[in-house]
C-alpha cells in the first residue's frame, strides 16, 4: 500500500471514529468537559482529517482507494473523488451544528446522538459496499428517530418520519438485495436486477422527499430541533446511495434514473412555491431544503459533466447556505420564541446582525453573483437545458420562487414596527464566528470557483466515465 | 504604435478600474460592518466616495483616449471564472461606444447621490446600511453596462435587483415600504427569468453567452448571428425581463410604490439608472431585436402604450413622487418604444438627459414642496391647477371615465392580482392547506377534514 493510501486510509478513520469517541465521552458525563466543547474538538478532528483525504485525492492527481470485503463491485471502504469532497463538506455542517446551537438543544445525550449520527453519514460517504449502505441507511435514521421523538411535541413528526423511512428502508433492502442477486451491471443481467433499480430508486425518493413521498421532510423541520432537522437532511445520504448504486450504472438501469429527475425537478419548483406561502420560518427551511436537494438529484442523471457538476455544486452551495439559514433562524428563535411569518414581526432593531446574516445566506442560496449557488446554478441550469428544455424551465422556475420565498421571509421577520418590549439581542462570539465563516466558504468559492469546480468536473467524469462501462465500476488506485 | 498600444492597456485597466473601485468600497464598509464594527458616517461616505470619484475618473480617462481613437470596441478579458467541457463562464468587460457614455453618467449620477445623501441622511438608523447598498448598486450597475457576455451581464442585473428591493425597504418599520420592497422584488424575480432564459437559449445556440460570439460587428451597427427563430426567441425573453426592471405594463404596479424608499435611491433608482437598465439590456442586444421583427414591433406597442397609461395615471396623483415616479414610466415606455422602431442612438440620448433630469426632480422633491408652500402662502392660496388643454376638449361623462381609469391605474393591479398573480397564490396556498392535511392525518392527530377547512379558510 502506497503511504498516500495509507494516509488516507487513516483519516478516514479518524473522521469516522472521532465523533464515536465524543458521544461515548458526552454520555460519560466527565466534569470540565461540556457537551459542546467535547462535540466541537471531535468534529473539528472529523474535519481535519476529511480534509486531509481531500488534500491526498487532490494532490495524487485522483487518486482512489479501496479497502475491505468487496461485493457485485462495492467495496467497504471506497474512497474517490466523491467522497473527497463530501468528507469536508458534512464535517462542516455538522460542527457549525454544533457551535451556532442553543445550549439547552446541547444536552449530553442530544450531543450524544448528534455525534453517532455524524459517525454514520461519515462512515455512508466512504463506503459503496452494498450490504454496508443498507445497514448504514437504516442505522442512521434512529438517531432522527429518538431525537424528534423526545422533542415535546415531537411525537407526530416522529411518527410521521417513522412511517415513511421504514417504507423507504424495505425498499431500499430489498431493492439493494435484488441489484446483489442479479447485478444490473454485469453483461447478461435480467429483470430482477432492473426491478431492484427501480426498487432503490423508490427508496431514494423516499428518502430524498421527493413527490409524492415529500410530506415528511418539511414535517421533520417543523416538529424536530433544528440540528436534527439539519443533521438529518443536509448530508444527502439517498444522493450518495442514488450515485454509488444507480448513477454509475445508468447504461444499465436508465430508466429509474429519468423518473427520478423528473420527479425531482417537478419537487424542486413545487417545494419552492410551497415555500413562498410558508406561515413560520421553520415551514420555509423545510420546504426551502425540500426544493434544493431535489435540484441535486436532477442533476445526478445528467449525460454531461457539466450537470452532474452542477449537481455536485448544488449538493455543497445549498447544503451549507440552508445550514446557515436555518441556524441563523433558529438562533433568532431561541432569542424571540415562533417565528411567524403571517405578518411582519419588526424584528430588525431587535437583532440587525441575525437579520444581515439571514440575508446573506439567503442570497447564496438562489444564485447571487459572487456565491457559489451562483455558479451551481450557472452549471446546472445550461447543463440541463442543454439536454431538456423542459427542465431547464422548471429549474429556473423554482429559482424564481426559492427567490421569492427568502425575500419574503426576511421582509415578515424584520419588516414592520418593532415591538415594543423587545431586547436587542446581540449575536454571540461563537454564533458570529461560525456564520462569517460559512458565508466565507460560500463567498469565497463563489468569487474564486475555479479549483473547486475543476474537482467537481474530475468526480463528473469519472461518474460518467463508469457510466459508459458495461464493467464493475473501475478502480484505478489502490487495492490492498 | 506604441503609443497605441499602452493607450489601449491604460484603457483595460481604467475598465478594471470602473468595477472594482466600487467594489472595493462596499468590501471596505460591508465587511466591518458585518462583523460588528460599522465604520462611522465620516468613514463610510469617504470609502463611498473615493471608489465612485476613482471610478468617475476613469470613466472620464476612457471617455477621453476612446474619443481620440474613435470608439473602437475594446473588449478586456480579465480571466475565465470557471470552465467545464465547452461552456465557459468568461470575465469579459466592453468599452464601446455604447457602455462608455453609459458608464460616465451612471458613475457620475452616483458619485452625486453619494455626495448628497451623505448629508440627507445623516443620523438615520441604517445610515451604512444606504451606503453599503449604493456601493452593490454602482458595483452592479457597472458590471452591468460593461459586461462582454450575458452572464456578466445577468450579476450586474442582479446586484442592482437586490438592492433595489433593499433600498425600497429601507424603511423597514413601515409595512408599507416592506409590502412595496416584495412587490417589487416579486416582479423583479418573475421577469429575471426571461433574463436567465435568455442566457441558457444563446448559450445552447451558440456555446457561449459572450456577446461576440453572438453579434458581430461593433454598437450600434453590430448583426445577429443567430437564426431568426432562435433570436426571436432570445429577443422576447429579453423584453420581458426588461418589462419587469422598466416597470412596462403589465408590471408596472411596483414603480409608484418604490418611492417608499428614501428620495436619494429613489432619484437614482426610479429615476435614473435601475429603470433605465431593460432600455440599456435591448441596446446591447439590439441585433437580436433587428433580427426579430415582431419582437420589435412587440416592444414598440408595449412602450407606447405604457407612456400612455403613465401620463394619464400620473395626471391625477397627489403626491410628488409618485407623479415624479409616473413620469418616469413614461419616459421608459417612449425609450423602449423608440428602441422597438428601431432606432439606436435616440434613445440612448433620450436614457442620458431623462436621467439626469428626472433624478434632479426626484432629489429636488422634497424642497420643492417647500417652495411650493411658500408661493402658496404668497399668493394667498394654492395656486390654479387646471387640466390639460386637451382634457378640457373632452366631453365631461369622458373625463369622468378617463379620471376613473387614471385613479384605478388604468386597471393594471387589478388584473393582475385577479387573473395572474391570484390564481397562481391560491393554487400554492391550497397545495400547502393539502400537505398539512396530510401531515396531520400521517401523524395521527385531529380532524383532518376539520382542519383542511380551517387551513382553506385561514389562507
Amino acid at each position: 500500500m502506497t503511504p498516500e493510501a495509507s494516509f488516507t486510509l487513516a483519516a478516514v478513520l479518524v473522521c469516522v471514529v472521532a465523533p464515536l469517541g465524543g458521544a461515548a465521552v458526552s454520555v460519560l458525563r466527565v466534569p470540565g468537559l461540556g457537551p459542546r466543547l467535547i462535540a466541537g474538538v471531535t468534529l473539528a478532528a472529523s474535519l481535519a482529517a476529511a480534509l486531509g483525504v481531500t488534500w491526498v485525492w487532490h494532490a495524487g492527481s485522483g487518486l482512489e482507494v479501496v479497502a475491505g470485503p468487496r461485493l457485485v463491485g462495492g467495496s467497504l471502504v471506497h474512497v474517490d473523488g466523491l467522497t473527497a469532497i463530501l468528507l469536508p463538506y458534512v464535517a462542516v455542517v455538522e460542527l457549525a451544528i454544533v457551535l451556532v446551537a442553543p445550549s439547552r438543544a446541547l444536552d449530553p445525550v442530544a450531543v450524544a446522538r448528534l455525534l453517532v449520527g455524524a459517525t454514520l453519514t461519515f462512515a455512508i460517504m466512504a463506503t459503496d459496499h452494498p450490504a454496508a449502505l443498507v445497514l448504514l441507511w437504516i442505522v442512521s435514521l434512529l438517531p432522527t428517530w429518538f431525537s424528534t421523538l423526545a422533542t415535546p411535541g415531537g411525537r407526530p413528526t416522529a411518527r410521521v418520519y417513522a412511517l415513511a423511512m421504514v417504507v423507504g428502508s424495505l425498499l431500499f433492502a430489498t431493492g439493494v438485495a435484488l441489484l446483489v442477486a442479479d447485478p444490473p451491471w454485469f453483461e447478461g443481467s435480467g429483470r430482477i436486477g432492473a426491478a431492484g433499480g427501480w426498487l432503490v430508486a423508490l427508496a431514494v425518493m423516499v428518502r430524498k422527499g421527493i413527490a409524492p413521498f415529500h410530506s415528511w421532510y418539511p414535517a421533520l423541520f417543523s416538529g424536530a430541533p433544528m440540528s436534527t432537522a439539519l443533521a438529518a437532511t443536509m448530508p444527502q445520504v439517498a444522493s450518495y446511495a442514488a450515485v454509488r448504486l444507480l448513477v454509475g450504472h445508468a447504461d444499465v438501469v436508465p430508466d429509474e434514473l429519468v423518473v427520478l429527475t423528473r420527479a425531482a425537478l417537478v419537487t424542486s419548483a413545487y417545494g419552492a412555491a410551497l415555500a413562498t406561502v410558508q406561515r413560520d420560518v421553520r415551514g420555509l427551511v423545510g420546504t426551502l431544503a425540500m426544493s434544493q436537494s431535489a435540484m441535486v438529484l436532477a442533476g445526478l442523471s445528467g449525460t454531461v459533466a457539466m450537470e452532474l457538476c452542477g449537481a455536485l455544486a448544488i449538493w455543497v452551495s445549498s447544503g451549507l447556505a440552508l445550514t446557515g439559514i436555518g441556524l441563523a433562524a433558529w438562533a433568532l428563535e431561541s432569542r424571540a420564541g415562533v417565528l411567524s411569518l403571517e405578518a411582519p414581526q419588526g424584528r430588525y432593531a431587535d437583532a440587525p446582525a441575525l437579520a444581515a446574516f439571514l440575508l446573506l445566506f439567503g442570497l447564496a442560496s438562489l444564485g447571487f453573483p459572487g456565491t457559489l449557488s451562483f455558479v451551481a446554478d450557472d452549471l446546472i441550469i445550461a447543463g440541463s437545458l442543454d439536454e431538456h428544455f423542459l427542465a431547464g424551465t422548471l429549474v429556473i422556475v423554482a429559482t424564481a420562487f426559492s427567490g421569492i420565498a427568502v425575500i419574503r421571509a426576511w421582509f415578515r421577520l424584520f419588516g414592520g414596527p418593532a415591538p415594543g418590549d423587545a431586547p436587542r439581542h446581540a449575536v454571540l462570539p461563537r454564533e458570529r464566528c461560525t456564520l462569517a465563516a460559512l458565508l466565507a466558504v460560500l463567498f469565497g468559492l463563489g468569487l474564486w470557483p475555479g479549483p473547486f469546480v475543476q474537482s467537481l468536473e474530475r468526480v463528473a467524469t469519472s461518474l460518467l466515465a463508469s457510466r459508459q462501462s458495461a464493467d464493475p465500476p473501475a478502480h484505478s488506485g489502490v487495492h490492498p | 504604435m506604441t503609443d497605441v498600444v499602452s493607450l489601449r492597456q491604460l484603457e483595460s485597466w481604467m475598465v478594471v478600474l470602473l468595477v472594482a473601485a466600487p467594489a472595493a468600497s462596499l468590501a471596505a464598509i460591508g465587511i466591518p460592518a458585518l462583523v460588528g464594527r460599522p465604520p462611522s458616517e465620516r468613514v463610510t461616505t469617504r470609502a463611498v466616495a473615493i471608489g465612485f470619484t476613482v471610478a468617475l475618473l476613469a470613466a472620464l480617462g476612457i471617455l477621453v483616449t476612446a474619443a481620440w481613437r474613435g470608439f473602437p470596441e475594446e473588449v478586456v478579458h480579465l480571466g475565465t471564472l470557471f470552465a467545464v467541457g465547452t461552456h465557459a463562464a468568461t470575465i469579459d468587460l466592453v468599452a464601446d461606444a455604447l457602455s462608455i457614455p453609459y458608464v460616465c453618467f451612471s458613475t457620475g449620477l452616483c458619485a452625486l447621490v453619494n455626495a448628497f445623501a451623505g448629508r440627507y441622511l445623516h443620523r438615520e438608523p441604517g445610515f451604512t446600511r444606504f451606503f453599503v447598498l449604493l456601493s452593490l448598486f454602482g458595483f452592479g450597475m457597472n458590471l452591468l453596462v460593461l459586461a462582454g457576455s450575458i452572464d456578466m451581464l445577468f450579476a450586474g442585473w442582479e446586484c442592482v435587483g437586490i438592492s433595489s428591493t433593499l433600498l425600497i425597504g429601507f424603511f423597514h418599520e413601515r409595512r408599507a415600504a416592506v409590502a412595496a420592497a416584495l412587490r417589487a422584488f416579486v416582479t423583479y424575480r418573475v421577469c429575471d427569468g426571461g433574463l436567465l432564459a435568455a442566457g441558457v437559449v444563446l448559450h445552447h445556440a451558440v456555446g457561449s453567452g459572450d456577446f461576440d460570439r453572438v453579434f458581430v460587428g461593433a454598437w450600434p451597427t453590430a448583426r445577429c448571428l443567430l437564426p431568426e427563430t432562435t433570436a426571436g426567441l432570445a429577443a422576447v425573453l429579453l423584453v420581458w425581463a426588461a418589462l419587469g426592471k422598466s416597470a412596462q405594463v403589465p408590471v408596472s404596479g411596483w414603480l409608484p410604490r418604490a418611492m417608499e424608499g428614501p428620495t436619494p435611491s429613489s432619484a437614482i433608482f426610479y429615476g435614473a439608472l435601475s429603470i433605465h437598465a431593460g432600455a440599456y439590456l435591448l441596446l446591447r442586444c439590439a441585433p437580436l431585436l433587428d433580427a426579430a421583427p415582431w419582437v420589435s414591433r412587440l416592444l414598440l406597442v408595449i412602450g407606447l402604450v405604457t407612456a400612455v397609461q403613465a401620463a394619464v395615471v400620473r395626471s391625477v396623483q397627489t403626491d410628488l413622487k409618485g407623479m415624479l415616479a409616473y413620469a418616469s414610466m413614461t419616459q421608459a415606455g417612449l425609450i423602449l418604444a423608440e428602441i422597438g422602431a428601431g432606432w439606436r442612438l435616440l434613445p440612448l440620448v433620450h436614457v442620458i438627459s431623462h436621467a439626469i433630469i428626472r433624478s434632479l426632480q426626484i432629489l429636488r422633491s422634497p424642497s420643492a414642496l417647500h417652495d411650493r408652500h411658500e408661493l402658496a402662502a404668497s399668493l394667498g392660496g394654492p395656486p390654479d391647477a387646471v387640466p390639460p388643454w386637451l382634457v378640457r376638449q373632452l366631453p365631461v361623462r369622458v373625463q369622468e371615465v378617463l379620471y376613473r381609469v387614471a385613479f384605478e391605474r388604468g386597471f393594471e393591479d387589478a388584473f393582475v392580482g385577479r387573473w395572474l398573480l391570484g390564481p397562481v397564490v391560491a393554487g400554492i396556498e391550497a397545495a400547502a392547506a393539502l400537505e398539512r392535511l396530510v401531515v396531520r392525518r400521517l401523524g395521527g392527530g385531529g380532524d383532518a377534514a376539520d382542519s383542511w377547512r380551517r387551513d382553506r379558510g385561514a389562507s
